[in-house]
């Protein structure tokens, strides 16, 4: 599969994985025929670069197309336009968006999973060992006793007893489900995981238990994460970067602390403000002018910028021209026509 | 009816409630001697992880208890605005009593609204229906009504959607259909379980924005429940933690997050990512997991995962509930473990 324009294909040598100019459409069909009349632009023009070891973090409400970039980047979609390059682990980097299935499935030993529902995403008929070992058994790693020896000590990794080999799904609760959902991603030893809100179903205190065990996982195994969520809170936490998106586009990409103590984007201004702390003195002290309006239709985007009929600060000129995602001082990205002369307010100091 | 009545600005009195259900692994006590307490017009906050009995508290309330359940005891008593006390506790499921209580003087609301509403009948029929029957309204007063309704929950064009099927709006939308049918017969409470658990950040922070202007305006209690530290510090005035069907700590909401007097609150307040507070480091966590119902512990049903817990008392004795002031823990040890600063 090297032969597949992987000499054309260049990265940075600290860049894991980059998204170019990514575009994901899903035609609108209609009539009795079926007629395609229209795209639903669910991914349009993203790009993005995820450094070997560090967590990019996704932020963005329903529908905005976190979980989309994600699904294209392991190929679970394919993709409309744009290239996404992998560096595998032996050094060399291939362009993900046009190899086969065949090729796709030995490449997804390096980029796994982790997704929200640890309910509805494990097979309530499979054990632990086959749930677990299916990944080894598709890649034909291993004998049936190597195999046991694995998922035994993976469920040891994500804190859950070797024993429980065993047991079916419905006799864990909802934390233990998803680091079963964690081994499973584990087991191929991949570089690259992408996390779709994989703490989002869990109570506070278990949440915290997992967001600590995917730390530690990453400290150990040297692993590169992108983290969905909506959660700002818990990506502040965790993301070295972040990316802020909205109705397909990514509208800001920054270091967390610059994002958080000084955003450039008025989505991300409002997003912050958005969220209620638990800070009941600083809740009110803070001002919050809540955003107007929804999200708009995917299929029906608004001229200009995707943002303009919600933000406060639009001018003429919002509604006219579609901005660039440009980069600005601080290896930072933004696309907004005005964002050096907005000052914006940050959720932290 | 019982013999102490309620004082003035009292709406609503629990006192140690209990729902029990029997399962064939053994008896769970979902809720397990719960007593709060609401004032008129004021917005009690209850929060817990999931399976603490939350909701099920809140649906022996509204006498709508899953058919399993058993009313193992307790009272409930309410007093709506304008009218008698009323001893909810006696009132059976379909009683014609508690029907006048439903929908009149106490609204619920709830995470998904599509439960809540028919997918067959318009909003504005469903909203019409409820007024006509309450307030014996005529047709064409209760749908104009129906439209003003429409109107303060902020949906645009009111006079149009209320013509429109739950299923054409969107979920911030219908979660503004479902407060206006139940705030629809001007109710004393508003029992709100989770409204804005399934929606965006900016779609929640309109919802509760709205919830507090109505609140304000109408001079109607809430009891808000979510699992949310943040939503609970941005709404309530009060707030009682609950775990294993108990409730653990009762206090304002100030002295929960700034003050609090129970491991168990302290510990879930540390465990919550804050900004600008810790980045990168691991949380602190709270050890092992919330037992299952069927073997919930001897003594402080926390002890096993308490940091506080001191061998020989809370892994024998049932805390009592304490009192400092208006602050309410069920902890042993309440007044002596040294208070850590929660916010650092």
């Amino acid at each position: 599969m090297s032969d597949l324009s992987a000499g054309a294909a260049t990265l940075p040598d600290d860049v894991l994985i980059s998204v170019r100019n990514l575009k994901k459409y899903f035609p609108i069909q209609a009539g009795w025929l079926r007629r395609k009349v229209g795209d639903v632009k669910a991914i349009d023009d993203v790009s993005l670069d995820i450094r070997k070891g560090e967590t990019m973090g996704l932020v963005g409400e329903s529908g905005s197309g976190k979980s989309t970039v994600a699904r294209l980047m392991l190929r679970a979609y394919s993709l409309t336009g744009g290239s996404i390059l992998f560096r595998q682990s032996d050094g060399s980097v291939i362009d993900v968006s046009n190899l086969t299935d065949r090729q796709m499935r030995s490449l997804r030993r390096e980029m796994q999973m982790i997704f929200q529902d640890p309910y509805s995403s494990l097979n309530p008929r499979m054990n632990l060992l086959e749930l677990v070992g299916e990944p080894l058994v598709i890649h034909g790693v291993g004998t049936q006793a190597e195999i046991r020896d694995r998922v035994a000590e993976l469920l040891e990794v994500v804190g859950l007893r070797p024993e429980f080999l065993n047991r079916y799904p419905h006799a864990f609760s909802g934390g233990q489900r998803q680091r079963i959902g964690i081994a499973r991603a584990l087991a191929l030893n991949p570089s690259f995981i992408a996390a779709d809100e994989a703490v989002s179903a869990l109570d506070v205190s278990v949440a915290a238990q997992n967001i600590n065990l995917l730390q530690d996982l990453q400290e150990k195994f040297g692993l590169t994460y992108l983290f969905i969520t909506h959660d700002l809170g818990m990506v502040e936490h965790i993301a070295d970067r972040v990316g802020v998106m909205y109705l397909g586009r990514l509208l800001e990409v920054a270091p967390t602390e610059q994002l958080f103590s000084k955003p450039l984007h008025p989505y991300t201004e409002a997003l912050m403000a958005a969220v209620p702390q638990p800070d009941p003195r600083g809740n009110r002290t803070r001002k919050r002018v809540p955003l107007k309006g929804e999200i708009a239709n995917a299929a029906n985007p608004p001229a200009g910028c995707a943002f303009h009929p919600r933000c406060p600060y639009a001018q003429p000129r919002c509604s006219a021209e579609v901005p660039a995602l440009r980069a600005v001082e601080g290896g930072r990205q933004v696309r907004c026509h005005f964002a050096e002369e907005l000052s914006l307010a940050g959720a932290v100091a | 009816m019982t013999n102490s009545t309620m004082p003035a600005e009292r709406l609503l009195d629990l006192e140690n409630v209990q729902v029990h259900f029997p399962m064939r692994e053994g008896l769970v006590k979902a809720v397990n001697g719960v007593s709060y307490h609401v004032n008129k017009g004021e917005v009690l906050g209850i929060v817990g992880e999931s399976g603490s009995g939350k909701s099920i508290t809140a649906r022996a309330i509204m006498r709508l208890l899953p058919k399993r359940a058993v009313d193992a005891g307790g009272t409930i008593r309410f007093r709506p605005r304008d009218g008698e006390e009323i001893e909810l506790s006696a009132l059976s499921r379909n009683s014609r009593a508690i029907r006048q209580v439903r929908g009149n003087h106490i609204g619920m609301i709830f995470q998904e609204p599509m439960t809540a509403l028919s997918p067959v009948h318009t909003i504005g029929t469903q909203i019409m229906r409820t007024i006509q029957l309450h307030k014996g309204l005529s047709r064409s007063a209760a749908r104009e009504r129906a439209i003003d309704l429409l109107a303060k929950v902020r949906l645009p064009r009111p006079a149009e959607l209320v013509d429109a099927y739950p299923h054409q709006l969107s979920g911030g939308m219908r979660q503004r259909a479902m407060i206006a049918l139940a705030i629809s017969c001007d109710p004393s409470l508003l029992i709100a379980d989770e409204p804005t658990t399934a929606l965006d950040v900016t779609t929640e922070a309109q919802i509760l924005d709205l919830l507090k202007q109505l609140q304000a305006e109408l001079g109607m209690a809430i009891i808000f429940i979510t699992h949310n530290f943040g939503v609970v510090a941005d709404i309530a005035d009060r707030v009682s933690v609950m775990y294993l069907g108990r409730i653990l700590e009762t206090a304002s909401v100030d002295d929960i997050f700034y003050a609090p007097k129970h491991p168990y609150t302290q510990a879930l307040l540390r465990s919550i990512p804050r900004l600008g507070v810790d980045q990168g480091r691991r949380l602190p966590t709270i050890p092992g997991m919330v037992p299952d119902p069927f073997s919930v512990p001897q003594g402080c049903e926390f002890h096993p995962r308490c940091s506080h817990a001191r061998a020989g008392l809370c892994d024998v004795k049932a805390p009592p509930e304490r009192r400092f002031g208006s602050q309410m823990s069920r902890c042993h040890i309440a007044d002596q473990f040294v208070q850590e600063p929660v916010h650092v």
